[in-house]
């Protein structure tokens, strides 16, 4: 494992490659992290993802955008138009130090939206994995904002700051522009412009899922499946508690051991 | 400010980042800032904090910091051996000491830690003298008379807590802890271990060996079940003759995790104050005299809610 900053000096990326450890596949795999809380709680899933990915042959490189983790910044002057460039310097990175022609993209939920933006009329691109994917950038803040407010009622800080509009959930914070970015990002819209084969794997049943994946299931390079496992990402305690959904990383890992391209 | 990602050890290596301050601006050369794990969250810290906090400490305190992963948390693999958690922190943070002294001769270590990570820089101070102060959230305190009254009185006084009570003595309300207060399965959830506390009297002793030597400590202390009120802390360690070597800030309306924006941004100023302060006030000639202490702030916010 190799951890660096790599993309441009002023939103350098905070970056960690895993070579491949085994028999070498002509592809490498990008992990895109979800949002805020979310991206804490699943950093030991990413990594286990990461590992188990390079002893099947993949090289993996794990980053965080610009103004999360590591990386440089916060999200002010942000936009999730930002966080897809920085996906395209992962997908160049990942082609470099792996020598390899093409390079699968993982994202975990709102990972997953800018993901497949990232993936559309990228040639780089093996195919997509949507895990627990947001599919719809409104519907999504619809529902941290609806949280916020039910939260409010229970006596939480969690607010949003109306001054400037910027959202504050779970103790980070989004602010208006990646807010009206984001709302205009639909996976339904993106996924039938991905010319690479897609996969959605999830870890439970909503009607969103199954309204995408009825979308999607008229491709032949469709891929779906249920791996039944905890999800509540947003669910924080005061310790920091990490989840670890064992049974739906097993399944995106046998998934590229079965499907190599 | 410059950042870059270091790897400590050849086997197994810490994974951790430093940030350097502008070289105009590097208010201590020979001085770093350590941030270590809180629990199981990764090197970044609780809501980001710990980045968010290096960033500040180097941008506007002038001082290089290393924020990094203990083995088998975060980046970092674990590593196989004897010692307890508790001990390998200690030697693993004094491994991250003797590593950037030889490459980039800092030789005086300020600790920073939330919780599990305060305990650490606490015991890590005790034995190692290249230690010149802690800050320290939510570290070791324990209850008063004082506190006891202002925690219990509100449980006395409250019906639902009685009834609570005794369903739970009737056994028909099960008494929740660790990762069965999240309804996640245990095995797909995972909770930091803490260790338990050690005796007050031990602590006693170990804050009066460092109070001795001289170590500035700064403790930050929220709204957390069991810290009640501004002077808490000195009440409970009354013992220990503490002079200009300590400083208590309570922030009774901030969560553990410090999830607040206002509290957050309070906290990392005040922390890189102190710090500004702690460098003025111990140059490098007074480092090898007598000086036994210096008083950081005599001031401790008690601040009302945003």
């Amino acid at each position: 494992m190799e951890a660096f900053y790599f993309g441009p000096s002023e939103s350098y990326l905070l970056g960690v490659f895993h070579p491949r450890q085994s028999t070498s596949r002509n592809e490498a795999v990008v992990l895109c992290n979800p949002f805020g809380q979310e991206y804490l709680r699943a950093h030991k899933s990413m990594r286990r993802l990461a590992i188990n990915l390079s002893k099947l042959g993949y090289s993996v490189l794990r980053f965080d955008y610009r103004g999360t983790g590591d990386s440089a910044g916060d999200l002010t002057g942000v936009t999730a138009d930002h966080w897809v460039e920085d996906i395209e310097h992962a997908i160049q990175e990942a082609v470099d130090m792996a020598a390899v022609p093409k390079v699968a993209l993982i994202g975990l939920r709102l990972g997953a939206l800018v993901a497949a933006k990232a993936a559309k009329n990228n040639n780089q691109v093996s195919r997509l994995v949507m895990w627990d994917p947001i599919a719809d950038g409104s519907s999504y803040l619809h529902d941290i904002i609806s949280t916020v407010l039910e939260a409010q009622n229970q006596g939480s800080r969690s607010r949003i700051l109306k001054a400037d509009g910027t959202l504050h959930f779970n103790g980070f914070s989004m602010p208006l522009p990646f807010q009206e970015n984001l709302s205009n990002l639909r996976l339904d819209d993106l996924a039938t412009t991905v010319s690479a084969p897609i996969a959605q794997i999830v870890s439970h049943e909503t009607e969103a899922f199954t309204n995408l994946s009825q979308q999607l299931s008229e491709r032949s390079d469709f891929y779906y499946e249920l791996a039944p496992a905890p999800h509540d990402w947003n669910y924080v305690d005061h310790v920091g508690g990490i989840l670890w959904p064992k049974p739906v990383i097993d399944a995106i890992e046998a998934y590229f051991d079965q499907r190599a391209f | 400010m410059q950042e870059q990602v270091v790897m400590v050890g050849d086997d197994l290596p810490l994974v951790g980042v430093l940030s350097e301050p502008d070289p105009d601006k590097n208010s201590a050369p020979d001085t770093a800032v350590i941030l270590l794990n809180s629990g199981v969250i990764h090197r970044v810290g609780s809501c980001r904090l710990s980045v968010t906090l290096a960033r500040n400490l180097s941008e506007r305190a002038g001082l290089a910091t290393f924020r990094f992963d203990f083995s088998g948390i975060g980046d970092s693999e674990a590593r196989r051996g004897t010692l307890t958690a508790a001990q390998a922190a200690v030697e693993e943070v004094q491994e991250v000491m003797d590593h950037l002294n030889q490459w980039k001769q800092f030789d005086r270590f300020i600790l920073y830690g939330l919780c599990s990570g305060a305990f650490a820089s606490y015991r890590t101070a005790l034995c190692d003298g290249r230690v010149i102060g802690t800050v320290q959230l939510d570290g070791y305190c324990y209850q008063t008379w004082k506190s006891s009254i202002l925690h219990y009185a509100p449980r006395i006084l409250s019906p639902s807590r009685w009834v609570q009570f005794v369903l739970r003595k009737l056994g028909l309300v099960k008494f929740k802890k660790g990762a069965e207060v999240s309804g996640i399965e245990e095995r797909y959830f995972e909770v930091p271990n803490f260790a338990g506390y050690p005796p007050r009297q031990e602590v006693t002793k170990g804050l009066r060996e460092l109070n001795e030597r001289g170590l500035s400590m700064l403790y930050v202390f929220f709204g957390n079940e069991y810290y009640k009120y501004q002077d808490q802390f000195e009440d409970c360690f009354k013992p220990v003759v503490f002079g200009d070597n300590l400083t208590v800030i309570h922030h009774p309306h901030a969560t553990h995790i410090l999830s607040e924006p206002e509290e957050r941004k309070a906290v990392v100023e005040s922390i890189s104050d102190w710090a500004q302060d702690l460098i003025k006030h111990t140059q490098q000639p007074d480092r090898n005299g007598s000086e036994t202490g210096h008083r950081v702030s005599l001031s401790a916010s008690n601040e009302a809610p945003n």
